[in-house]
C-alpha cells in the first residue's frame, strides 16, 4: 500500500516506463541487439584482451610471438584461400537462388493455376497466445465452405474450420492443433508437419522415416493425403535437423513459406 | 438504475477490452507474448460485484470469445465463469485493499485459466504437448498481467467500489457488524 497519492502515481509511471522498455527490447530485431552487443563489447573487450595478455605473460605462454614471420606467411596463404572460397561460395549462392526461383516458379505458377480461388483479407487474428486462428472477410455467401484450403502467394496458410455468411474462421498451419501431411521436395519421403505454440513462423516436422535423408533447405510440400489440402502446395523449408538418441524421435524445424507476421491477403481454394 | 448502468458499463468495457486485445496488444507484446485482459476483467467483476455476476459474465463473455475466434465453443465460457466465481470466494477470504493480494490473485487466475485451456486443447484438438514452451509463455503472460494490474489498480479499485455499491450495498453492514 502506498502512503500517499503522489508516491502511488510515481510508482505507476515507473511501472509504465518499465513495461514499455521491456516490450521494445523483447521485440527488437536481432540486428539492433547485436548493435548494443557491439557497444558493450567495445567497452569490455579491451580490458578483457589486456587481462588475457597479462595472464599469458605470467604463465609463460608467450609462444604467440615466437615465430612472427612464419605466421605472417601462413596468414597470407590463408587469406588467399579464403578469398577463393568466398568466390566459390558466391557462385554457389547464385546457383542456389536461381534454382529456388525456378522451383518456386514451377510450384506456384503451374500448380496453383489449376485451382479456382477466392481472394480475401485477414480481418482478425487470434487473441490467445496458444492458438493461431485467423478470420477472413469472405464467407458462405462467397462460396466458402468448411475444410477448404487457404493459401497465400508463397504457400499454404491453413484450412477453413467454420463460416458465417460474410466471414470464415481459418485454422492456420502454425496452430499447435494442426498437422499437415507433407512430402520432402527432393527425396519424396513422407513427413508430418505440426504447428507449435512457441513460434509464429516455424513448424515441427515429425514421423520422419528412418531411412529418409534430410538436409537443410529441403522444401516441404503437401502430400495430398488426409483429404483437406491438395497435393503440391509449398509448406516451408527445413532450417534445422535435430538428431536424437533414438532415430525415430528425430525431428526437423521447418520455416514456413508464408510469413504469418506480415500476412494480409489469402486465397481460398474452392475446387478440390 | 445503478445496477443497469453497471451492467451496460461492464458490457461496453468488455468490447473495448476485446478490441484492445486483438489490435493494440497484438503488437504491444513482451517477446511476442500477449497479456490476457479478460482474466483480469472477470476476476474484478467477481471480486467487486457478486459471484453470480462473475459467473454469468465470465460464462457469457467466454462463450462470445469461443464463437468469434475459438475452435471449441464452451471451454473459455466455463473457465472464465469459474474465474468469476473464484473472485467472490477470494473476496471473502482476502483483502482487496492490498495491491500485493490482488497481484497474487491475478497470477493464480491467469495460471488456472491458461493451464485449463491448454490441457483442454491437448485432449480436444490433439495439440502437441510442449511443456517447456507452455511454461515459458505462461510465465511471461502472468508477469505481463501482473504489470498491467499494478498500472491499472487505482482505476480498477475505483470502478470496483462503484460496482460493489451497486450490487452489495445491503451486505456491508451485516458483514462487518
Amino acid at each position: 500500500m502506498y502512503k500517499n497519492k503522489k508516491t502511488g502515481l510515481i510508482g505507476i509511471i515507473i511501472t509504465i516506463i518499465i513495461l514499455i522498455i521491456v516490450v521494445f527490447i523483447s521485440n527488437m530485431d536481432n540486428k539492433n541487439i547485436s548493435y548494443i552487443e557491439n557497444i558493450f563489447n567495445s567497452l569490455v573487450m579491451p580490458v578483457q584482451n589486456g587481462l588475457v595478455y597479462l595472464k599469458n605473460k605470467i604463465s609463460g605462454n608467450d609462444s604467440f610471438f615466437a615465430d612472427v614471420n612464419s605466421l605472417r606467411q601462413e596468414n597470407e596463404e590463408l587469406k588467399k584461400k579464403n578469398s577463393e572460397l568466398e568466390q566459390e561460395l558466391r557462385e554457389f549462392e547464385i546457383l542456389k537462388a536461381e534454382n529456388e526461383t525456378l522451383k518456386e516458379y514451377v510450384n506456384l505458377k503451374d500448380k496453383y493455376k489449376e485451382f479456382e480461388t477466392i481472394p480475401a483479407y485477414i480481418i482478425n487474428k487470434d487473441i490467445s497466445n496458444y492458438s493461431k486462428n485467423i478470420i477472413i472477410n469472405a464467407g458462405s455467401d462467397d462460396g466458402i465452405e468448411e475444410n477448404m484450403t487457404v493459401i497465400a502467394d508463397k504457400g499454404l496458410v491453413g484450412f477453413v474450420i467454420s463460416t458465417t455468411p460474410t466471414t470464415a474462421k481459418v485454422q492456420t498451419i502454425i496452430d499447435p492443433s494442426t498437422s499437415v501431411s507433407g512430402l520432402l521436395g527432393t527425396s519424396r519421403d513422407p513427413i508430418v508437419v505440426n504447428g507449435t505454440i512457441e513460434s509464429d513462423n516455424t513448424l515441427k516436422a515429425t514421423f520422419i522415416p528412418t531411412d529418409a535423408n534430410l538436409s537443410q533447405g529441403d522444401i516441404i510440400e503437401t502430400s495430398g493425403l488426409g483429404g483437406i489440402y491438395p497435393k503440391g502446395i509449398q509448406v516451408g523449408k527445413i532450417t534445422q535437423v535435430v538428431e536424437t538418441k533414438n532415430i525415430t524421435d528425430r525431428y526437423a524445424v521447418v520455416e514456413t513459406s508464408v510469413d504469418f507476421d506480415k500476412l494480409e491477403t489469402v486465397l481460398v481454394i474452392t475446387n478440390k | 438504475m445503478k445496477k443497469l448502468i453497471s451492467i451496460v458499463g461492464i458490457i461496453i468495457v468488455f468490447f473495448l477490452l476485446y478490441f484492445l486485445q486483438s489490435n493494440f496488444f497484438s503488437w504491444f507484446t513482451i517477446a511476442g507474448i500477449k497479456p490476457n485482459l479478460f482474466v483480469i476483467f472477470i476476476l474484478f467483476i467477481g471480486l467487486f460485484a457478486t459471484k453470480k455476476m462473475g459467473l454469468i459474465f465470465g460464462f457469457l463473455f467466454g462463450i462470445f470469445l469461443d464463437i468469434v475466434i475459438g475452435k471449441n465453443v464452451g471451454i473459455s465460457g466455463i473457465v472464465l465463469g469459474i474465474i468469476g466465481y473464484l473472485g467472490e470466494c477470494l473476496d471473502r477470504n482476502f483483502s482487496k485493499e492490498s495491491r500485493i493480494t490482488i497481484m497474487l490473485m491475478v497470477i493464480a487466475c491467469t495460471i488456472i485459466y491458461e493451464t485449463s485451456i491448454y490441457i483442454f486443447s491437448i485432449f480436444a484438438n490433439e495439440a502437441m504437448i510442449e511443456v517447456w514452451a507452455f511454461i515459458k509463455i505462461l510465465l511471461i503472460e502472468t508477469i505481463y498481467n501482473t504489470i498491467l494490474v499494478i498500472i491499472l489498480y487505482p482505476l480498477l479499485q475505483k470502478a470496483g467500489y462503484y460496482l460493489e455499491n451497486a450490487f452489495k450495498n445491503k451486505n456491508i453492514l451485516t458483514r462487518y457488524f
